[in-house]
């Protein structure tokens, strides 16, 4: 029955990721029955945290709809972040240096328009321009130093990741330190791109500006990989240097703009994510959700549709496993293992359709 | 030890591989101390049959005796149990060891450091391969890198690999197709010299002239079918090449007289460094015309796939001129010249001709997706790469499993060069570059591609063949240069050279004149 | 300048010790980023095992310290087996493998360790505490200027190091294994020529990174850090495949690499030190190795040459 529903390439695509999470879940099931929890329990633990199933109650000004707005405002981020690490990867780039550009834009936007005092209209825009322009100048430097000196870009998107964070964290903690939440300080509300505390009725509620964004970006970004010229180029050169070369592309340029492009994404994805669902910038650390758009982007397939539904399976996760943690007991790292274990089987994809192949070829053959 | 009357007894042979059987119930029985041939066109299984003697593969059906007992050969470590040895076509050599490393490597001479830490007796290990290629004739350096010497050489240290293995039963696939005539000679005296010393030794060739030089028996196949077992000796070459082919064959090409027209490519002192900046072309100069079919002749490694790059973009010259149609195209990008008017049909069709994860279809587009009407402003006409590959699948007779959908990856290599070479036929470019058009290939295809490539001369368009095959040079050029160490050593109309002459520019013994 | 050669070895040779694991893996094809993850790994099992002996023996007794070495190695050895799994055995891309390896090796030593911390020893905590290796040193030949800071507060894992190197250049250069091994990273077809398995040599190459890199993890875990914490994470693995790369994927040149990296950090430290500067200057000392590895791959990464066979997953059928 698995090889039948696993066994169709042209559904392989999501069957697959299918199979991992699945398989991801069970595990995750195993551990939390070994701790004695009930796992049926501890996942719907993870959808009333993300505000897809109800809570027994809420406090004050909140509701379902107010945890489903945060968890918009979480997922946006992501979106973008994936958006990126699949852009870079259509070329065969592995952009593992997402956090470094979020932070980058985010820090940027943060300094210039966030502790400005530019009204709503100018400062919104301004921050996603900022966003935009400093997440693909870091993206730029890795394919510039790929295209010039060959230096492969896991390694230097890692080292610019490091450097980054503590460029990012003397600033802050130098100039910019809140002395209470050892954090930054908080960014003006007009530039925000979350609207927060808005109120709605009788809820308060974070209404993410950003989500409209991403899903632009994601219908966007599918038209420029599917039907244009510069996408046909990222897929050949992502297939092929040598027959690109061949054919006349440049591979270089299209390796410079590519990480450009994914840089942008990425600067997008931190500008919503600093400036949108957090506020401030904790000095000294890497978000997340940069290292998990690449285990998102694998299990979306790197094809942008498939990212809106695996960024928000991720997400949910993540974003509900706060909830379950306080509800059910068991550790909140009880999520990134679960991740972790979908990424691992997402890992094995090529081997399943390897295998898959292998045995139609058997059975042709009998 | 029983008595045998066959040291190798392969009966009813069976073996598929997904959609074609590569040996249909072949039975073949070879003698000990004689040089057994397998003779027939790529593809007809004779690299299967003894890929599965020396162990990489287990047949389907049949067995295999060997020395009068039944065994079931598992992996290429029991062959070399069963004193059965291999040389590849291509070479299994670890580049940066050396020669002695590349030997022993597996059966290692060890000696224990202070007394206790068992290290490889590199020393011994040198001493021992000098022995040994002297009581060959198969004299290497055994210090020597891998990367620093030439392919006849590595092909002895293959030999040498086989020996020092004791191996009884030699396998040869294919061993002249990357040597001159002179090494082949050389070569074809070693095997002689092998059997002298009691060696079985079995050739796999398509080359009828060895076999009937060396071999003792051959036994042809045709399709996964074993059609005949000769005595060599009382067997005319035509009777082999027609049972072979499956039919008659026509040994020339049907060729017209040249018509020179314009220059049309004028390479001037081109000079081409390689990655480690050696000078691996020295200052070449040549003209091809319109209407020509110009050919490159060298043994492997001889700058001549770095000329062709050059001229195509994608080596830079560090010195020199290219010229195409009266102007200098030095400087210019891939892209560039290949509107400009060149065709390239490159040696690597899988890395470089192709981008094998691409459809068909995106492959055939190759060349044309950036311009109209392929795109308008930076937008992909999906329609118009189907049509057009649905056109050029119909009219150069493409095969695939679908259509202009297929993934490149999953078509025969013939149908691969087929789509190359309509995709590159159709830019109607002034210069075609063609590089071993035709390796890999069987004869069909091969016949095919010639005549192709004098249509195109017959057109008028200025041919350059790069070939290390030098019956297709001798067939197909109208002139022929032949390059050696990355010089060219002599330019001269086809019909005023011999094989022989060739090859012995090719090597660098005759030098200009 | 004898605390920066003291420090600076202290850092280098665990560093070196994990860049060595490294270049076994890649040498037999495999590329190798999950040195991050394995490091990790190994430290927090040796660090679990350090914690559970530990009441057993005097507080100032090394012996847990030896204990937590050997299962370091151990859980790094048994964890690389996961990334010997998917690059071997299950032709997944190893770029992607490592990856995942580092993302899952965090994701469960920081699960682990709460919910350990929390069960057996009924604290909330997300480390476990460790204290610093006690320091030796070597009486007459310390007194020695400059040279004599080598032999000067000493950590015995720098001991053990330099032995594990040194069997390690042995065996990597002298022996059979090591033959094998580096022919697997440039023609595997070949070394199944000569009838051996490809995938085993393979095989043992990344254990034997997962073990070193255990190794590596654990001497930082009981000096820099002090403790087993998610803070282990910060990058070692990388800085050793970038120092591995410097060394152009031999032993001898790595350690040179891994030198300059150990003196710049903690010649840094010094700087911040001795200009008495505030404590968040610490954090452009903390830029240093990285911006040098890159500043330093600027120039090095066009002439070095990887092993050819790096990251080709080896199909028996293909010729």
């Amino acid at each position: 029955m698995i090889k039948t529903a696993l066994g169709n390439p042209r559904t392989q695509n999501v069957t697959i990721p299918l199979f991992a999470i699945l398989i991801a879940l069970l595990v995750g099931a195993v551990v939390l029955l070994a701790l004695g929890k009930n796992p049926l329990g501890a996942y719907y633990n993870l959808l009333q945290g993300s505000g897809l199933a109800p809570k027994e109650s809420y406090a004050g000004h909140k509701s379902m709809l107010t945890d489903f707005m945060s968890f918009l405002s979480y997922l946006t981020p992501m979106i973008f972040a994936a958006l990126a690490v699949a852009v870079a990867l259509r070329s065969g780039l592995f952009n593992i240096g997402v956090s470094g550009q979020m932070l980058a834009a985010g820090f940027v936007a943060s300094i210039t328009v966030g502790y400005s005092a530019l009204p709503a209209p100018l400062a919104k825009p301004l921050v996603v321009l900022i966003g935009l322009i400093a997440g693909a100048a870091v993206g730029g430097i890795i394919g510039f130093l790929k295209y010039r000196f060959n230096i492969n870009e896991v390694v230097s998107s890692i080292m610019l990741n490091y450097i980054l964070q503590y460029v990012c964290s003397f600033f802050i903690n130098t100039s910019f330190v809140n002395p209470v939440s050892r954090q930054s300080q908080p960014v003006s509300a007009a530039s925000r791109l979350t609207l927060v505390d808005t109120v709605v009725g009788d809820l308060k509620m974070d209404i993410p500006l950003g989500i409209l964004m991403a899903l632009a970006a994601v219908a966007l970004v599918k038209f420029l990989l599917d039907r244009t010229k510069f996408g046909y180029e990222m897929k050949a050169v992502g297939f092929s240097n040598s027959a690109s070369r061949y054919a006349g592309i440049h591979v270089g340029k299209n390796i410079v703009m590519t990480m450009i492009l994914s840089g942008a994404l990425a600067g997008l994805a931190g500008v919503t994510y600093y400036v949108g669902y957090f506020g401030s910038i904790q000095p000294r650390t890497l978000c997340d959700t940069g290292f998990d758009a690449i285990a998102v982007s694998l299990l979306g397939n790197s094809n942008p549709v498939g990212i809106i539904f695996s960024s928000f399976l991720i997400t949910l996760i993540d974003k509900g496993s706060t909830y379950m943690s306080s509800a059910a007991g068991v550790q909140a790292e009880i999520a990134d293992v679960i991740t972790g274990v979908i990424l691992l089987f997402c890992a094995c994809t090529a081997y399943i359709k390897y295998r898959v192949a292998r045995a139609e070829e058997k059975e042709e053959n009998q | 030890m029983s008595e045998y009357e066959y040291i190798v007894e392969m009966r009813h042979i069976t073996k598929r591989f997904p959609g074609i059987v590569a040996n249909d119930d072949v039975t073949v029985r070879i003698r000990k101390g004689e040089i057994f041939a397998l003779l027939g066109e790529n593809g007809a299984g004779k690299s299967t049959l003894m890929s599965m003697l020396f162990g990489m593969y287990e047949p389907d059906e049949g067995e295999i005796w060997i020395r009068g007992e039944k065994v079931k050969i598992t992996s290429p470590n029991h062959a070399t149990r069963l004193n059965i040895g291999m040389v590849h076509q291509h070479f299994k050599l670890v580049s940066n060891y050396t020669i002695a490393e590349n030997i022993i490597m597996g059966m290692e001479p060890v000696k224990k450091a202070l007394g206790i830490f068992p290290m490889v007796d590199i020393k011994k290990a040198n001493r021992d391969i000098r022995e040994l290629s002297v009581r060959y004739g198969l004299e290497v350096e055994p210090e020597d890198v891998i990367e620093n010497i030439n392919v006849s050489t590595q092909q002895r240290v293959e030999i040498l690999k086989m020996l020092y293995r004791e191996a009884e039963i030699l396998i040869f696939d294919e061993p002249t197709a990357v040597l001159t005539p002179q090494e082949i000679e050389f070569l074809l005296d070693i095997i002689r010299g092998l059997r002298e010393d009691g060696k079985t030794i079995i050739l796999i060739t398509h080359k009828l002239e060895e076999i009937k030089q060396v071999a003792d028996r051959c036994a042809i196949l045709n399709r996964g079918k074993l059609i005949d077992v000769l005595d060599v000796a009382t067997t005319s070459t035509r009777k082999m090449a027609n049972l072979m082919v499956g039919r008659e064959v026509n040994f020339q090409t049907g060729k017209k007289d040249a018509e020179f027209g314009e220059v049309v490519l004028d390479v001037q002192n081109l000079t081409v460094k390689n990655r480690d900046h050696f000078e691996v072309v020295k200052n070449v100069s040549f003209q091809v015309h319109a209407g020509e079919i110009f050919a490159i002749a060298g043994v492997s490694g001889n700058g001549q796939v770095e000329i062709a790059d050059a001229i195509a973009g994608l080596a830079k010259a560090s010195g020199g001129k290219i010229v195409l149609n009266g102007k200098d195209i030095t400087q210019d990008s891939i892209r560039e010249r290949s509107l400009q008017g060149i065709s390239y049909i490159p040696e690597d069709r899988q890395n470089v001709g192709l981008v094998m994860d691409f459809s068909l279809s995106e492959n055939l587009g190759l060349k044309n997706y950036h311009r109209e009407p392929f795109s308008h402003r930076g937008i992909l006409n999906k329609k118009e790469f189907d049509d057009y590959a649905d056109r050029l699948i119909g009219e150069y007779d493409i095969r695939s499993s679908q259509g202009s959908r297929t993934v490149v990856r999953s078509m025969s290599g013939g149908n691969q060069q087929k789509a190359i070479i309509a995709r590159e036929i159709e830019q109607e470019n002034p210069l075609m570059i063609f590089v071993q058009p035709t390796r890999g290939l069987d004869i069909g295809a091969i016949e095919n591609i010639h005549r192709q490539m004098i249509g195109e001369r017959d057109k008028g368009r200025a041919v350059l063949l790069i070939s290390l095959e030098l019956d297709e040079i001798m067939n197909c050029a109208d002139t022929i240069g032949v390059i050696y160490n990355g010089q060219i050593q002599k330019i001269a109309d086809a019909k005023t050279l011999t094989t022989n002459e060739v090859g012995e520019f090719m090597m660098g013994v005759r030098q200009h004149g | 300048m004898n605390t920066v050669i003291i420090d600076g070895l202290s850092f280098a040779l665990p560093l070196f010790i994990m860049a060595i694991g490294g270049i076994y893996s890649e040498k037999s094809g495999v590329t190798n980023l999950a040195l991050e993850g394995l490091q990790g790994f190994g430290a927090f099992t040796g660090a679990l095992a350090a914690v559970l002996v530990a009441g057993n023996f005097a507080g100032n007794s090394s012996v847990p310290f030896y204990i937590a070495m050997l299962f370091a190695v151990i859980g790094g050895t048994v964890f690389s087996l996961i990334h010997a799994l998917l690059c071997i055995r299950f032709r997944a891309n190893m770029v992607i493998s490592g990856v995942v390896i580092n993302i899952l090796a965090m994701a469960l030593t920081s699960f682990l360790t709460k919910q350990i911390n929390a069960a057996v020893f009924g604290a909330a905590s997300d480390k476990f505490v460790l204290g610093v290796s006690n320091r030796i040193t070597v009486p007459g030949i310390s007194a020695i200027p400059v040279l004599g800071a080598v032999f000067t507060n000493v950590y015995p894992f720098e001991i053990v190091i330099v032995i594990v190197a040194v069997i390690a250049w042995f065996v990597m250069y002298k022996t059979k294994f090591g033959l094998h091994l580096r022919a697997c990273g440039d023609n595997p077809h070949a070394v199944d020529a000569a009838g051996i398995e490809v995938g085993r040599v393979r095989l043992a190459a990344v254990m034997v990174s997962g073990a070193l890199s255990g190794l590596g993890g654990i001497c930082f875990a009981y000096s820099i850090s002090a403790n087993f914490s998610n803070a282990i994470y910060v990058g070692y693995g990388y800085l050793a495949i970038a120092a591995l790369i410097f060394g152009n994927w031999k032993i001898l040149p790595t350690l040179g690499a891994c030198l300059l990296f150990g003196f710049a950090r903690s010649g840094g430290y010094r700087i911040v030190q001795l200009l008495a500067m505030p404590s968040s200057y610490q954090d452009l000392v903390m830029i240093l190795p990285y911006a040098l590895t890159l500043f330093l791959l600027i120039f090095f990464s066009k002439h070095n040459r990887s092993p050819r066979a790096l990251g080709v997953i080896y199909d028996k059928g293909a010729r």
